[in-house]
C-alpha cells in the first residue's frame, strides 16, 4: 500500500514537472515532445526536415552528409562520365526533385510540372508474389518524362470535383478532389486499367518506423475487429526482394515495401529509371521504348545503402506549443473521438542495425496498418493485401510543419486536401465514426483538434 | 516531516526543471533580420537577375555575331552571373527550393548525351522549348559546357550554328528562372522577404519567432560551409577525379568556392557591398565578442586560403595537394565554429 503522504508527494512532483516550464527548452516537459526519441531536434523553420538525427556519432554524421549528397544527385542519360543511367523513362532525375526540402510534395502546377506526383498502374490480377499486375507496354507506374528522343508514356491531366459537407452547427465546407486522366498515351491503354495517384511523402523518421518490431505491429492489428470499435487494422504482407520471402509492409501509401533499402531501390527504378542489384531490370523492360544497353545494374549496392541511410538518419522534429491549453484540449479530443484508433500514438522501437534507431520511445501517430478509408478516398487499385479502399495510416509527426517546410498545405495521397481540416473530413470507412464525431464537435473543439495536429 | 520534505523537493523541481533562461522581452532582432533579408538576400537575387539578363544579351549577341570577342564577352558575362548565384548558396531556403527553381539554374552534371541529341534534332530551339527540359540540359553548367567546351579551349569557330541558337535560348531560360527567383522574394512580387522581416508575427510570417528565422539562416550558412569543404572540394580531391569538379570547364571552381564563403560573410556581417550592415555578427557580438571576431577571421582565412590554391583547382588537386588541404581545413574550421559555437547561441536566444 502507498500511503496518502506518498501519493500527494508523487502528484505534486508530477504537477511540478508538467507545469514548471513555460518555454520549449531543449529538455522536453511532456515526454511526447520528443516525437523521435533521442533523434529529435527542435525548431520551426524550412530546413527542419533536413537535420541529421540528434543522436548520431561523428562518424554517422559524416556518413549522413555523404548520403545527403547522394539524395540530391541528378542522373543523366547514358553514356555519361558520372551519374549515368537516367531513364530512358522516368518521373524525375533525383530523389530531391520529388521530396522537396524532404517534405510533402506540393500539388502539381501543370501537366508539365507534376512535382512529386506519380501514377501507379495495373490491371486485374496479381503477379507471382501477390504484387499488382502491370499494364503491358507500361508496367506498374506511369513515367511522365523520357530522355530526349523517347516519348513520355502519357500526359497526366485532371479535373476538379467538389461537394459540400456540413458540420452539426450548420457551417459548411467545400471539399475538392482531382480526378486524373491519362491523355495522349504513347500506346493503347487497356479498358480495365486501374490508376492510383501518389504524392511524395515527408521522409523524416523512416528509420524509426523500420525499427518497430513486427510483433508490436501484429499486437495492435485487429483484422476481424474483435474489439468491435469499427476499426480493423491489418498489416500488408508484401514481397521482400532481398530475403525472397513475404514480409510486413511499412513504407508507401499502401505499405507496399518492407524495408527502406527496397523502398529506395524501387524509387530509383520506378521514378528515375535507375537499375540496382535489387531491381536489375529497367522500368521499361520488354517495352517498345527500352534501351538496349548492357549497363545494368546502373548503381551498386553501396550507393543504394547510402541513399537509404539518408532516410534512416534524419531527425524527427519535436512538438511545439505543447503547454498551450487549446493544444492540450485538442490532444484529449484526438483520443476521445478515437483518431488514435489508427494514428497509434507511440511505440518503443526494437533492435535496428543502426543503434541510434534502437530502443527509442517514439510518437509517430501511425499503426502502419491498412484500413478501409471509405469510398471517397478509394483508388480501387489493390496492392498486395491492400484492397482498393485500404490505405496505410499515415504518420502524423511533423505534419504541423508542412506549411513551413513546403510552403503549402496539401494533404492525402493525391494532394486533394487543402488543409488539415479538409483532410480529416475526407476520412471515411473505418474512420467514419471519428469523422462524424469531429463534425459534431463545437467550432472551438474542432479548432483545438487542429491546433493539436499543428503542434505535431 | 514528510510534508516538509515533499515541499522542498517540489520546490527544487520548480527551480531546476527549466534549464533555459527565460526569453528577454527586450531582445528584438527585427533590424538584423530585416537587414539580412533586404540588404543581403534580396540584393544578391537582384544582382543575379540583372547579371543573368546581361548574360542573355551577350549570348544573343554571340549568336548574331559569332566572333572571338563576343565569345569572350559571353564568357565574362557567364562569370559575372555565376558569382551572385554562388553568393546566394548560403541561403538556399525558401522559394529557390520550394518552387523547384534551383534545378533550372544550377543542375549538375550536364546531360551531354541528351544535349547532343537535342542539337542534332530538328527541334526549334526557343526559350519555351528549353524551359520544358530537365535542369541538366540548361542553366549555368550547360551554358558553361557549351561556352568553354569540355577542355575549356573552345574557339568561336568550333561552334555550330545550332549551339549558338541553343546558347541563346538557354540564356533566355536562365534569365526567366532568376527573374522568378527575385520576384518570389521581392516585396513588390510574392514577398517571401516578409517571412524574415516580420518573423514572429502571426499571419505575416511562417516563422513563429525571430529565433526560428535566425536558426534557418545559421543552418543555411552551415550547409554551404559543409558543402564546400566536404563536397565541392573533397569529392574531386579525395577521389582524384576531375569529372567530379563542378565548374571545371570554365576553370571557375576556386571563384565558386570563394563566393560561397562570401555568401556566409555577407549573411554574417549583414553587408552585401556596403561598408556597414547588421547581421548575425551583431547578435553574436553582444553575447560573445571574442567569438564574433574569431568567426570573422575564420571567414577571411577561408576565402584567402581558397584563393591561394595554386593554379586552377583542376591543376591543384594533382599538383598542389597541400594548398587544397589547407583551404579545406580553413573551411572546416569555419564550419566547426558556426556549428558548435554560433548555432548554440542562436538556439539559446
Amino acid at each position: 500500500m502507498i500511503s496518502i503522504g506518498k501519493k500527494i508527494f508523487l502528484c505534486l512532483i508530477l504537477l511540478a514537472t508538467l507545469w514548471s516550464c513555460e518555454d520549449t527548452g531543449p529538455i522536453p516537459v511532456d515526454v511526447d515532445q520528443a516525437s523521435g526519441g533521442e533523434t529529435t531536434v527542435y525548431g520551426n523553420y524550412i530546413s527542419i526536415f533536413q537535420q541529421p538525427a540528434a543522436n548520431l556519432t561523428s562518424e554517422e554524421i559524416e556518413r549522413h552528409r555523404a548520403a545527403d549528397v547522394a539524395f540530391g544527385d541528378q542522373f543523366v542519360t547514358s553514356p555519361a562520365l558520372i551519374n549515368a543511367g537516367l531513364g530512358p523513362l522516368f518521373n524525375q532525375n533525383s530523389c530531391e526533385s520529388c521530396h522537396l526540402s524532404n517534405g510533402r510534395s506540393p500539388f502539381p502546377t501543370s501537366s508539365n510540372d507534376l512535382r512529386g506526383l506519380l501514377i501507379r498502374l495495373s490491371v486485374n490480377g496479381e503477379g507471382d508474389h501477390g504484387q499488382p499486375l502491370g499494364i503491358p507496354g507500361y508496367g506498374g507506374q506511369l513515367q511522365t518524362k523520357a530522355v530526349f528522343g523517347k516519348a513520355r508514356e502519357a500526359e497526366v491531366t485532371w479535373q476538379e470535383e467538389s461537394h459540400e459537407e456540413f458540420y452539426s452547427d450548420g457551417k459548411s465546407i467545400t471539399l475538392t478532389r482531382p480526378v486524373f486522366h491519362l491523355d495522349n498515351p504513347y500506346f493503347d491503354l487497356p479498358s480495365d486499367m486501374m490508376i492510383s495517384p501518389r504524392m511524395a511523402t515527408p521522409i523524416i523518421g523512416l528509420g524509426l518506423l523500420e525499427a518497430i518490431e513486427d510483433a508490436d505491429l501484429l499486437s495492435i492489428a485487429d483484422p476481424d475487429d474483435q474489439n468491435r470499435d469499427g476499426i480493423s487494422g491489418r498489416p500488408n504482407l508484401v514481397w521482400d526482394v532481398v530475403n525472397q520471402k513475404q514480409s510486413i509492409g511499412r513504407f508507401g501509401w499502401k505499405a507496399g515495401n518492407p524495408t527502406l533499402l527496397q523502398q529506395t531501390a524501387g524509387a530509383y527504378n520506378g521514378d528515375m529509371g535507375i537499375t540496382s542489384p535489387l531491381f536489375p531490370d529497367e522500368n521499361c523492360f520488354g517495352q517498345l521504348q527500352c534501351d538496349s544497353l548492357t549497363d545494368d545494374p546502373e548503381i551498386n549496392l553501396d550507393l543504394l545503402k547510402t541513399t537509404a541511410f539518408y532516410t534512416q538518419s534524419l531527425a524527427v522534429p519535436g512538438r511545439r506549443n505543447t503547454d498551450d491549453e487549446t493544444v492540450k484540449r485538442g490532444k484529449e479530443l484526438f483520443t476521445s473521438i478515437n483518431c488514435s484508433g489508427c494514428h497509434h500514438t507511440s511505440f518503443e522501437t526494437g533492435h535496428h542495425e543502426f543503434s541510434f534507431l534502437s530502443n527509442q520511445l517514439i510518437f509517430p501517430y501511425t499503426d502502419l496498418l491498412l484500413h478501409d478509408m471509405g469510398e471517397g478516398l478509394a483508388d480501387h487499385r489493390p496492392e498486395f493485401m491492400a484492397d482498393g479502399r485500404e490505405w496505410r495510416t499515415s504518420p502524423l509527426w511533423g505534419i504541423g510543419l508542412t506549411h513551413v517546410v513546403g510552403g503549402h498545405s496539401r494533404f492525402l495521397h493525391d494532394g486533394r486536401a487543402g488543409s488539415l481540416e479538409e483532410a480529416i473530413l475526407w476520412h471515411g470507412g473505418e474512420a467514419q465514426q471519428s469523422h462524424d464525431e469531429f463534425k459534431s464537435l463545437s467550432a472551438a473543439d474542432r479548432e483545438a483538434l487542429i491546433s493539436f495536429l499543428e503542434s505535431l | 516531516m514528510y510534508k516538509y520534505l515533499s515541499f522542498l523537493l517540489v520546490t527544487c523541481l520548480f527551480i531546476f526543471s527549466c534549464n533555459d533562461d527565460p526569453v528577454n522581452p527586450t531582445d528584438n532582432y527585427s533590424s538584423d533580420l530585416g537587414n539580412i533579408a533586404a540588404d543581403v538576400i534580396l540584393r544578391t537575387y537582384l544582382e543575379l537577375r540583372t547579371a543573368s539578363e546581361d548574360l542573355k544579351e551577350s549570348l544573343a549577341q554571340l549568336a548574331a555575331t559569332p566572333t572571338e570577342q563576343n565569345l569572350l564577352e559571353a564568357r565574362n558575362a557567364w562569370k559575372a552571373a555565376r558569382s551572385p548565384w554562388e553568393k546566394s548558396e548560403g541561403f538556399l531556403f525558401g522559394p529557390v527550393d520550394q518552387q523547384g527553381i534551383d534545378p533550372s539554374i544550377d543542375s549538375w552534371p550536364v546531360n551531354v548525351t541528351d544535349l547532343d541529341a537535342v542539337l542534332n534534332s530538328g527541334e526549334t530551339l526557343t526559350k519555351s522549348f528549353v524551359d520544358g527540359l530537365d535542369g541538366t540540359l540548361k542553366g549555368f553548367h550547360t551554358l558553361e559546357y557549351l561556352l568553354y567546351g569540355s577542355n575549356g579551349n573552345k574557339s568561336a569557330s568550333d561552334f555550330t550554328a545550332r549551339q549558338f541558337e541553343y546558347l541563346s535560348a538557354c540564356g533566355q531560360s536562365l534569365a526567366g528562372a532568376t527573374n522568378q527567383l527575385h520576384h518570389s522574394w521581392d516585396p513588390n512580387g510574392e514577398n517571401f522577404i516578409e517571412n524574415l522581416e516580420s518573423a514572429g508575427e502571426a499571419g505575416k510570417s511562417i516563422y513563429p519567432s525571430q529565433k526560428s528565422a535566425l536558426q534557418e539562416i545559421v543552418n543555411g550558412m552551415i550547409v554551404i560551409a559543409d558543402e564546400v569543404a566536404n563536397g565541392k572540394i573533397n569529392d574531386p580531391f579525395s577521389q582524384q577525379d576531375i569529372t567530379l569538379e563542378e565548374s571545371r570547364f570554365s576553370a571557375n571552381s576556386k571563384k565558386d568556392f570563394a563566393d560561397n564563403i562570401r555568401s556566409i560573410q555577407n549573411i554574417y556581417t549583414g553587408k552585401y557591398d556596403s561598408p556597414v550592415g547588421l547581421g548575425i555578427s551583431n547578435i553574436i557580438k553582444s553575447k560573445n565578442s571574442t567569438l564574433d571576431e574569431s568567426v570573422k577571421q575564420k571567414i577571411e582565412a577561408a576565402i584567402s586560403a581558397i584563393e591561394s590554391i595554386e593554379g586552377t583547382f583542376t591543376f591543384a588537386i594533382f599538383n598542389a595537394p597541400q594548398s587544397v588541404t589547407f583551404a579545406q581545413t580553413k573551411v572546416r574550421d569555419l564550419q566547426q565554429a558556426l556549428e558548435s559555437e554560433v548555432l548554440p547561441i542562436i538556439t539559446n536566444l
